[in-house]
């Protein structure tokens, strides 16, 4: 057997999903006081902390100061035993600034930041324990942190994973199903106008099926976050 | 659904131990796929009946061990739980079964179903901490077993089948209605008639008891684990690919061929050599391997000199090629064993060779595939038997493999026997067609015939009234699957020219029971005295056939084509409603194509005058047919299509049906013009399909050859002072054209068939998988080709049949217009119909040459003059040359030195003897060298040889020849075939009486030439006539191994 079979033929997954179910999310919002917003977020077995500061003066160095709108400043980590093998850098490899950078991006898309001229907003995100969609949970974490600090927000965001085996595509992928070899996407988005905050597609082949992965699963279940995460 | 956690522990990329988690998720609806379910579960796909008086569900290591049982179709209402199925599935090398399992369970044919018991909510038990795999796998098929049983509210007993007896005593009392028992109990209260089961089961337990009691001397060096092998091949040290077995130096030599584009040492073109048993390593014909080369100092050379009958391997001073890579065996990727027929020895051989009675080496009929060990209790009574066996295992400590055996097919050396076994050997499984397919045929008798449907009319062009249609093929032809009609348009500016197919899609619904049959059937096979039909004969024969005088639906491709040019202005398909004119055979087309008086049945009833209005009608038809296809043959020809000549022979008939000689085929204009209207119509329909889907089209192609391969047909030429270019198709055919010998015939023909063997075969393809350039067919000179026009005995006609109704669909946007299969399926099933398409060509050599050997068998070669005949030299080797006999079509190796160090030598008359002497070989001659002086036989000499039959009790048995003279043998000719065959009448009478095993024997040559002449419609287009050729093409075995 040449690595496992994703979707068995009678369309269950590995962990006993149909290919359109999504795992199983549960939040909480405000979890520390310190912090002016925080939330804590599950989705499956992947873990994620998101807390926010601000907005405040710019702290550092003041050349960074926007006149007409306020700075993100995002932050991403994994704890050290977030992993199966202890993790030795918790931050500041070539990946986490990565991610860093994509959160940034997709919250300054969404972030009302020119209410807030010359200011800093700062939004810290921890993966606790990882299980796959990495990127989509600490969106979806972090969006409840802002919306805990109140911050205004054009709209909320929202982010799923999408994998694609043979011709299925599948929602919100795990940790196995992510390095399965197929192509996996993931995709930001604000629901109520549909406008994509940020897209991420990571494939070996050139996947042919892109807009049938974004039309017909993504919209639809990130309509389904949406949801949940506004409770 | 709730949410669970499973805690796995594997083992790192490193090798240290790493614990995962992994969520599980448990639901409460999970179909139970069962036809009498009270809960109301979405069972869609495959159910299980509910007229059965149980359901059984396996536990994992009866279905790891003991699927074989479980595979047979009369064992029904089986529930593959999740747990047996990952059980499967996860261990490490049994892919076949797994793939095995899968079969199993999508195949409509077996009344089984997968049961997801590890989702189900109530049924799933998790792993405790301590508990042994096996424990838990039980538990859980237990507790699988018991939720089906309350599902179905206990209207059905449930059976839990293992081999864990704690097992049975722990569970069997716990529910009633779930009984849990041991697989030969259940065999034996539930299926007490079955014998094949029992014997299986018996077969199957004793090889795995007989697993444990091995050596534990090691014969063989460990395979290396799978990581490395993969790192291995990933850096260059190691190169994988198939191994093949030389079938004549079984013992010492085997090759690797290389799989493309996985190696990076492009350097390493050719084969690579594996010298010996040990440097094999366990590996069987056909594996996937993965090989470490030796140091280039080690480097051999194969073997070119012939070896003369088998087993005996001399080492020492042989003659050998240049070195070329010689390695290892490292590792195995793949298995891809097979079933195999084996002979079991006689008494005397099995009890002097093993200790342990109950073991047996048996031999297998081909003779790539090493001695197998089986454990039998009826050694005794299967003595000289052929027997089916499958290989369970080859262990490093042990020197062969071990097996079990399958079922019996009989004594060896019985016609039916040898013919199961030519079947077996090429995976051609021909079952007769079971009821439930046959219920789907549509219903035929005399009272109620079958009718036009009024709905089809509508849909369908009726072209019954305004053209005139006609076929023909050969003789006494029944399955009819291609009619042609001509005409000229009102105005005479248009020419109007139809090719209209049998509609065989219509009576068989994708994914029907037929469908699925003559899907894994993929052709019908020809053998040399018997059919196997790709479809029931209620399509075959009637339905589907484009009989004279009676509706018929078809598939239909028109061309209007312009009078004076002939080029095509408008193509339309579709399908329609015929009926064909005439039914006309070769000879009476070319008679009346040529005016002479030829009695056409069909006209028969008329008066003169309509008479002569209808046959100049026809004959006016097929002379314009002629012209058209002419100036469409011409076309190809200048574009470079390739004319290769087939050394077909006719068997004549006398009026006892007595083959009374082997007469040259005469082609007659005819036959190209129809092969070159179906040339044409599969053209355009490859272009049709393409351009619909270029993505997911069926068509076929024919890669250009390698010129290495040519070097032997150049080489040949040159011996006869012929150049010959093969740089393109053009250019070899306008050399293969130029060299014609006016005093010798044959060389021309032999020059042709050297060509043809030096091609590679044509191959399907599905369009997603090859880039644009490699569509082309190098024999034809087409850009896009494909198989359209014989829908009743090729199952890849049927699939381009629906592509084109589904491309005709998406022009009108109408229905479904989708093509089923994806690229990825098409090319699956590409390649399936390509190897089916092989093993029936195979299948068909095999018995053309067992009965050829049944014919020289009863004839005494030293005084029957039958066994004496002319023969060509085509090509030499090292201690012989390979002749050609054209009276009888036959080719094989003719030796001028034997084990004993005898050469022959020529007298002054010019018959040979065996004296002691050397052989030296040159380019294009050999000669011998002893006492009486040196002589010499080049290419292209004609030679008398003497055939006789060379028995052998493991392998087919085959031809001898033996050179007699090196002078043409002239009583060949001269002989009256009468002659030849009242001798050979009066001897089989003789036989006739004598014994009844040679009466079959004798009475099959009659029967095979005579049916493969004339109760067939192999349309006969060029393409059929290249694959002809191919077959009876001269086969070098030491050459064709080495490729």
């Amino acid at each position: 057997m040449a690595g496992l079979e994703l979707l068995s033929d009678q369309g269950y997954r590995l962990d006993g999903r149909k290919a359109t179910e999504l795992r199983k999310v549960q939040a909480r919002m405000g979890v520390f006081s310190q912090a002016d917003g925080s939330a804590y977020i599950e989705q499956g077995n992947t873990k994620a902390l998101a807390v926010v500061y601000g907005p405040h003066e710019v702290r550092g160095s003041r050349s960074r100061t926007l006149h007409d709108r306020a700075v993100i400043n995002c932050q991403y980590s994994m704890a050290t035993f977030s992993t199966a093998e202890r993790k030795r850098r918790p931050h500041g490899d070539r990946k986490s600034a990565e991610m860093s950078l994509h959160l940034k991006q997709t919250f300054e898309a969404a972030v009302m930041t020119q209410l807030y001229p010359r200011s800093q907003i700062d939004i810290y995100v921890k993966i606790l324990q990882s299980d796959g969609g990495n990127y989509s949970v600490c969106v979806n974490a972090a969006t409840l942190a802002v919306i805990d600090a109140g911050i205004p927000m054009r709209d909320y965001v929202c982010a799923c994973t999408v994998g694609f085996v043979d011709e299925t595509p599948l929602a919100d992928l795990c940790y196995a199903e992510e390095g399965g070899g197929g192509s996996s996407l993931a995709l930001a988005l604000l629901p109520r106008g549909g406008q994509i905050a940020l897209l991420q597609m990571d494939a070996m082949t050139a996947c042919k099926g892109v807009s049938k992965v974004l039309d017909e699963v993504v919209r639809q279940h990130l309509q389904d976050v949406s949801v949940l995460t506004r409770e | 659904m709730i949410k669970t956690e499973r805690i796995l522990h594997l083992k790192s990329f490193r090798g240290r131990k790493v614990r995962v988690v992994r969520e599980h998720y448990l639901r409460e609806e999970v179909p139970c796929y069962s036809a009498v379910c009270q809960a109301g579960c979405v069972n869609d796909g495959k159910v299980l009946s509910g007229e059965l008086t149980h359901y059984v569900v396996p536990d994992a290591s009866v279905v790891a061990d003991y699927l074989e049982v479980l595979e047979l179709r009369e064992l029904q209402g089986i529930v593959f739980t999740q747990t047996a199925f990952q059980a499967v599935q996860h261990n490490k090398g049994r892919s076949r079964q797994y793939n095995r399992l899968r079969g199993l369970l999508k195949d409509p044919r077996h009344n089984c179903v997968l049961f997801a018991n590890e989702f189900q909510e109530y049924s799933y038990c998790p792993r405790e901490k301590g508990e042994s795999q096996d424990k838990w796998q039980t538990k859980c098929v237990y507790s699988a077993a018991v939720w089906y049983h309350d599902h179905l509210a206990g209207l059905k007993p449930i059976v839990m089948i293992t081999e864990d007896q704690a097992a049975v005593t722990q569970y069997s009392s716990l529910n009633a209605g779930v009984y849990v028992i041991s697989i030969q109990d259940y065999l034996q209260n539930f299926w007490p008639d079955l014998q094949a089961a029992h014997e299986l089961y018996s077969s199957i337990s004793q090889a795995l008891q007989e697993k444990g009691s091995e050596g534990t001397e090691r014969e063989y060096a460990e395979h290396l684990p799978a990581e490395v092998l993969e790192a291995g091949i990933k850096s260059g040290r190691y190169v994988q690919g198939i191994l093949n077995v030389n079938k004549h130096r079984a013992q010492c030599e085997a090759f690797i061929r290389i799989e493309g584009s996985t190696n990076k040492n492009t350097d390493l073109n050719s084969d690579v050599l594996v010298c010996g048993v040990k440097n094999r390593n366990r590996a069987v014909h056909g594996d996937g391997v993965v090989v470490e080369l030796f140091p280039k100092s080690e480097w051999r050379g194969k073997t070119t000199a012939l070896t003369e009958g088998q087993g005996e391997e001399k080492t020492g001073e042989e003659a050998q090629s240049q070195p070329m890579p010689t390695g290892r065996v490292v590792g195995i990727l793949q298995r891809n064993w097979r079933d195999y027929v084996v002979t079991f020895p006689p008494r005397e051989e099995t009890q002097s060779q093993s200790r342990n009675s109950q073991r047996i080496l048996v031999v297998p009929w081909d003779q790539c595939i090493p001695k197998i060990r089986i454990s039998t209790q009826q050694a005794d009574a299967l003595q000289d038997h052929r027997v089916v066996v499958r290989i369970d295992s080859w262990e490093s400590t042990s020197l062969y493999p071990n097996g079990h055996s399958v079922r019996v097919l009989g004594r060896a050396g019985e016609l039916e026997t040898e013919i199961q076994t030519i079947l077996i050997e090429n995976c051609i499984h021909v079952p007769p067609f079971s009821e439930a397919q046959l219920r789907e045929m549509p219903v035929i008798s005399p009272e109620k015939p079958w009718r036009v449907d009024p709905g089809q009319v509508v849909v369908r062009r009726d072209l019954r009234d305004t053209h005139l249609v006609f076929s023909i093929d050969p003789r006494g032809c029944e399955d009819v699957d291609d009619t042609l009609s001509v005409h000229t348009l009102p105005g005479g500016e248009v020419l109007e020219l139809g090719v209209h197919i049998a509609d065989v899609t219509h009576f068989v619904a994708e994914g029907s029971l037929t469908d699925l049959e003559a899907r894994a059937r993929a052709t019908t096979y020809y053998l040399a005295d018997r059919r196997y039909d790709m479809l029931p004969a209620v399509l075959s024969a009637n339905l589907c056939s484009l009989l004279g005088g009676v509706d018929r639906y078809a598939m239909s491709v028109l061309w209007e084509l312009d009078a004076r040019t002939l080029a095509v202005k408008k193509v339309w398909y579709g399908r329609t409603l015929i009926r064909s004119s005439y039914q006309l055979h070769y000879e009476l087309a070319q008679a009346l194509l040529k005016g002479e008086n030829a009695e056409v049945p069909e006209l028969t009833q008329l008066g003169t005058e309509e008479k002569d209005a209808k046959l100049a009608q026809l004959t006016q038809a097929l002379e314009m047919l002629t012209h058209v296809a002419r100036h469409l043959r011409a076309k190809r020809d200048r574009e470079g299509a390739l004319e290769l000549e087939g050394v077909e022979v006719r068997a004549q008939l006398d009026e006892e049906k007595n083959i009374t000689a082997l007469v040259p085929r005469q082609p007659l204009e005819i036959h190209e013009t129809v092969a070159e209207c179906m040339i044409y119509a599969n053209h355009w329909v490859a272009r049709k399909i393409q351009e619909s889907f270029p993505q997911q089209a069926l068509l076929r192609h024919h890669p250009p050859p390698r010129q290495e391969f040519f070097c032997q047909l150049v080489d040949s030429a040159k011996a006869r002072g012929f150049f010959c270019s093969t740089r393109s198709n053009k250019a070899l055919a306008d050399s293969l054209e130029q060299a014609v010998d006016p005093q010798d015939p044959l060389v021309n023909k032999l020059l042709r068939v050297m060509a043809t063997q030096a091609m590679s075969n044509a191959l399907y393809f599905s369009t997603g998988a090859c880039s644009q350039d490699q569509y082309y067919h190098y024999g034809l000179a087409l850009d896009r080709y494909t198989h359209f026009t014989s829908p009743i005995r090729r199952y890849a006609d049927m699939v381009v049949h629906r592509l084109l109704t589904a491309a005709i669909n998406l022009e009108n946007a109408a229905g479904h217009s989708k093509p089923s299969a994806s690229n990825k399926e098409l090319e699956e099933m590409a390649q399936h119909i390509n190897n089916k398409n092989r093993a029936a060509q195979q299948a068909q050599r095999l018995s053309t040459e067992l009965f050829q050997c049944l014919y020289f068998k009863d004839k005494d070669p030293q005084v029957d003059q039958c066994c004496v005949a002319d023969a060509v030299i085509y090509a030499i080797r090292a201690n012989g040359m390979l002749v050609f006999i054209p009276q009888y079509g036959l080719k094989g190796a003719v030796y001028l030195r034997n084990r004993e160090g005898q050469v022959v030598t020529v007298g002054q008359d010019g018959s040979c003897e065996w004296q002691s002497g050397s052989v030296q070989r040159y380019p294009e001659r050999i000669s011998t060298t002893c006492s009486r002086g040196t002589s010499t036989f080049s290419l292209f000499d004609h030679i008398t040889v003497r055939i006789s039959v060379q028995a052998s009790r493991y392998h087919s048995v085959s031809l001898h020849m033996e050179v007699i003279s090196n002078k043409p043998h002239q009583n060949a000719e001269q002989q009256p075939p009468q002659l030849q065959g009242r001798s050979q009448l009066v001897q089989e009478v003789v036989r006739l009486a004598e014994e009844q095993a040679h009466d079959k024997a004798a009475r099959g040559p009659k029967f095979s030439k005579e049916e493969r002449e004339f109760c067939q419609s192999k349309s006969p287009n060029l393409y059929s006539l290249l694959e002809e050729v191919r077959e009876l093409a001269l086969i070098d075995c030491s050459k064709t191994n080495s490729m």
